[in-house]
């Protein structure tokens, strides 16, 4: 009782602080619209938006408004899928993906604005039960990372890169595995991080300092996605937004049981490293699928189904910041961008991180959650109307802020011509269905595995066995390997028939 | 029969993919080997490693390295042999397995070069509105209709002044001044606009000239007096201009 009365004094500290700053507010309001014009234009997604504004806000303001700016962003962005999702059945962002499912016939039925004042208050009360999570299970988990040494790190770092690469491909497995690779081989490049030893630099003095972060986030997650949308798109008809949009409390607190079951289901999913809001999204609406009340009507317009993606979606925000906050490991894409956003401001996420900063966090997600609900509570037409522009209008000009907010980062003209290199291997990897998330979670926790894994074989003077002798890393070893073998066709038949044999 | 579902798309779409996945798994084989070879000249057994003399191998900066390179090369073996089970070898050469599109393969080529051009070409040499404007224009007029003749002309718009600004001023000691670059891209910025304008004038035509001077102009005056922070090209014809008003006539203004 005592830790939880702890943590909610220095929460609320934290937020009245913030509160109380007028600036606050400026960066707060324009972020979230950022973000929720973002989540709705098809074609733009959270990510992109988060790696933009990092260009911009990373380190150039203080922090506090800075993550700000980028967690405003990535609670609108999220939310702003909704949009093209319910009136054009385009889903605006993956995340919203399971969204299309019911919102679009919703919206044919002339329930659209209801359709949309749910979904705003469903990511209200998802992205609040993932902060709540957030808010508890950081320090549960921080209490156990401080026993965490460098067996663990290297381990996590490498289970984190191979967990996302699994979870992500949507071809062959294996592709998540080389995309993973392809970072870690990355942060190789440079001085080595223990003995200064240059890597890979071919006489170039720029690569000495190694592949910075901003220009890779820019060049993997921008510059494919304006390379692919700069295409003729034609964007059916939007159907009109009948019906109040403010929700009816009697039907909120009728779905609440769907709405918690989501949001806890959101913030599981989102707190496994590397497994983003689309498959919270699509896991919540499985599960509730075959669980809801509802469930045979999922599928051709139905609240619940409606409910629990949208929910899902936002709560895996704050569950998505937990392995990242807590071990350095971003939980989803936008959360690797997150993570390259506190990287350029010298903040290193993992069990030494100031617990005032995760304070800090949870009272920015608190009010960004709020604004975004007001926003799309009553300024919902002002996004309909951004819907109208089309993508060819708009990548041109997130051209020219990602070169801009690339080259101000610090690197100059060179670290263009590494987002520009970055950016056509990322479009040659999406079009062979390689994830990119992977790639970028490799370079920015490669340096950390390169470190952790040789720090330990000099502790126990070449001794492989270090990575087996700590209760932690010997569990962390075995989940590896299971995963690996997991994957192997020989262990998957042997699986296969285990199963058919138990039936 | 209601039950069949064709999937003649996805066989072919698979095909293509294990095509292309031959292509990349040799290409990755290559890569990864060439960088196994460079490891090489990273000290591993027994060398002063940055002045640290340690005969260990476990304290070697080649360790790592060794480790992933050896892991993409074994993954990349791995998905050339699956590449070649699924058949990717035997469609790898024709039209079909290379998923070869006239149209597509226009438009990628002439994004690269604008794009490309933007950035190695223009952005270090040219002020930064004019070249962005220019890019704006490219991209809009180009892209919006998928046109491929209006893809090309963008496309040789760019071209254009970047090649004349990289063969005139390659070294860096250059990319400062003179401004002849600066005015040739803006000679054809407005000869595309006037292009652009003279097509069927939709909302989006008449929006172009408009987003293309406005967002550049935005963003680097923020960038440069907002947040303080460096820019591309600050001696540019446009952006030079820009800061002396601002430091000479605009800023006295609040801080006299």
């Amino acid at each position: 009782m005592e830790f939880v009365l702890t943590q909610l004094s220095g929460f609320g500290g934290a937020f009245l602080d913030l509160s109380s700053d007028p600036v606050t507010y400026i960066y707060l309001i324009s972020s979230v619209f950022l973000g929720i014009a973002f989540g709705a234009l098809p074609g733009l997604t959270a990510t992109l938006a988060i790696t933009i504004l990092t260009g911009f806000f990373g380190n150039k303001i203080p922090l506090d408004y800075s993550m700000i700016a980028l967690l405003g962003a990535y609670v609108g962005a999220i939310y702003g899928g909704s949009y093209p999702t319910i009136l054009l059945n385009i889903p605006g962002t993956a995340a919203s993906a399971a969204t299309a499912m019911d919102g679009y016939p919703l919206a044919k039925r002339g329930r659209g604005g209801e359709a949309l004042g749910l979904t705003t208050t469903a990511s209200l009360i998802g992205t609040l039960i993932g902060t709540v999570a957030l808010l508890i299970f950081v320090w549960v988990l921080l209490l156990v990372s401080k026993n965490i040494a460098s067996p663990e790190k290297a381990l996590l770092a490498l289970f984190g890169i191979l967990l996302s690469g699994t979870l992500m491909s949507e071809d062959l497995v294996i592709k998540g595995w080389i995309a993973g690779l392809i970072g870690l081989a990355m942060a190789m490049v440079g001085l080595d991080p223990l003995l200064s030893e240059p890597r890979y630099t071919f006489g170039w003095s720029y690569l000495l300092s190694g592949f910075q972060v901003v220009p890779v986030l820019m060049g993997a997650f921008a510059v494919p996605q304006i390379i692919e949308g700069l295409r003729t798109m034609e964007i059916g008809k939007m159907l009109q937004l009948e019906g109040r949009i403010l929700p009816n409390l009697k039907t909120i607190r009728r779905h609440m049981p769907t709405i918690a079951r989501s949001g806890i289901i959101g913030t599981s999913v989102g707190a496994l490293p590397g497994v983003g809001e689309d498959v919270a999204g699509w896991v919540s609406y499985g599960v509730g699928k075959s669980v809801s009340p509802d469930g045979k009507n999922f599928g051709k317009g139905s609240i619940d189904g409606l409910l629990c993606s949208e929910t899902a979606n936002n709560a895996c925000i704050g569950g998505a910041l937990i392995p990242l906050l807590v071990l350095g490991i971003p939980g989803s894409p936008p959360a690797a961008a997150l993570m390259g956003a506190f990287t350029i401001n010298n903040i290193i996420p993992g069990p030494t991180i100031d617990p005032d900063i995760i304070l800090r966090v949870v009272a920015i997600m608190v009010m960004a959650s709020f604004t975004m609900a007001i926003m799309g509570l009553f300024t919902a037409r002002v996004f309909i109307k951004i819907l109208r522009i089309p993508q060819t209008v708009f990548l041109p000009i997130v051209m020219v802020l990602t070169t801009i907010g690339s080259f101000s980062v610090g690197g100059g003209i060179n670290d263009l011509y590494l987002m520009l290199g970055v950016g056509f291997v990322a479009y040659f990897m999406n079009m062979l269905r390689y994830p990119i998330a992977p790639l970028v979670i490799g370079v920015i926790l490669g340096g950390l595995f390169d470190e952790t894994f040789r720090r330990s074989l000099l502790i126990s003077e070449g001794d492989l066995g270090v990575f087996i002798s700590r209760p932690g890393a010997t569990v962390l070893l075995v989940m590896i390997v299971a995963l690996v073998l997991s994957q192997l066709p020989l262990f998957r038949h042997l699986f296969a028939r285990i199963r058919k044999k138990a039936v | 029969m209601d039950d069949h579902v064709d999937n003649t798309n996805d066989i072919d779409d698979i095909a293509v993919l294990r095509a292309r996945d031959f292509w990349a798994a040799l290409v990755l084989i290559v890569v990864s080997a060439f960088f196994l070879w460079r490891t090489s000249y990273i000290p591993l057994f027994g060398d002063n490693r940055a002045g640290v003399s340690s005969a260990s191998w476990y304290s070697s900066a080649a360790i790592v390295p060794l480790g992933v390179f050896s892991a993409l090369l074994i993954l990349s073996i791995f998905l050339l042999v699956t590449a070649i089970r699924a058949g990717g070898a035997k469609t790898a050469l024709t039209a079909v397995g290379i998923g070869w599109n006239r149209v597509e393969a226009i438009r990628f080529a002439t994004i690269g070069i604008i794009i490309g051009f933007y950035i190695v070409g223009l952005v270090p040499r040219v002020d930064f509105i004019l070249c962005s404007g220019l890019l704006i224009t490219a991209l809009i007029y180009g892209f919006h209709t998928g046109n491929p003749r209006r893809m090309i002309t963008s496309a040789i718009a760019m071209f254009i002044p970047a090649l004349y600004a990289l063969a005139m001023h390659l070294p860096q000691s250059e990319w400062a001044a003179p401004h002849d670059d600066d005015w040739l891209t803006l000679v054809l910025w407005i000869i595309l606009s006037g292009i652009a304008w003279r097509g069927p004038r939709d909302a989006v035509a008449r929006a172009i000239p408009v987003i293309a001077i406005m967002a550049p102009f935005i963003l680097v005056c923020a960038m440069a007096f907002g947040f303080r922070q460096n820019v591309p090209n600050r001696s540019g014809l446009i952006f030079s201009q820009i800061e002396y008003q601002y430091y000479v006539n605009i800023r006295p203004i609040w801080r006299d």
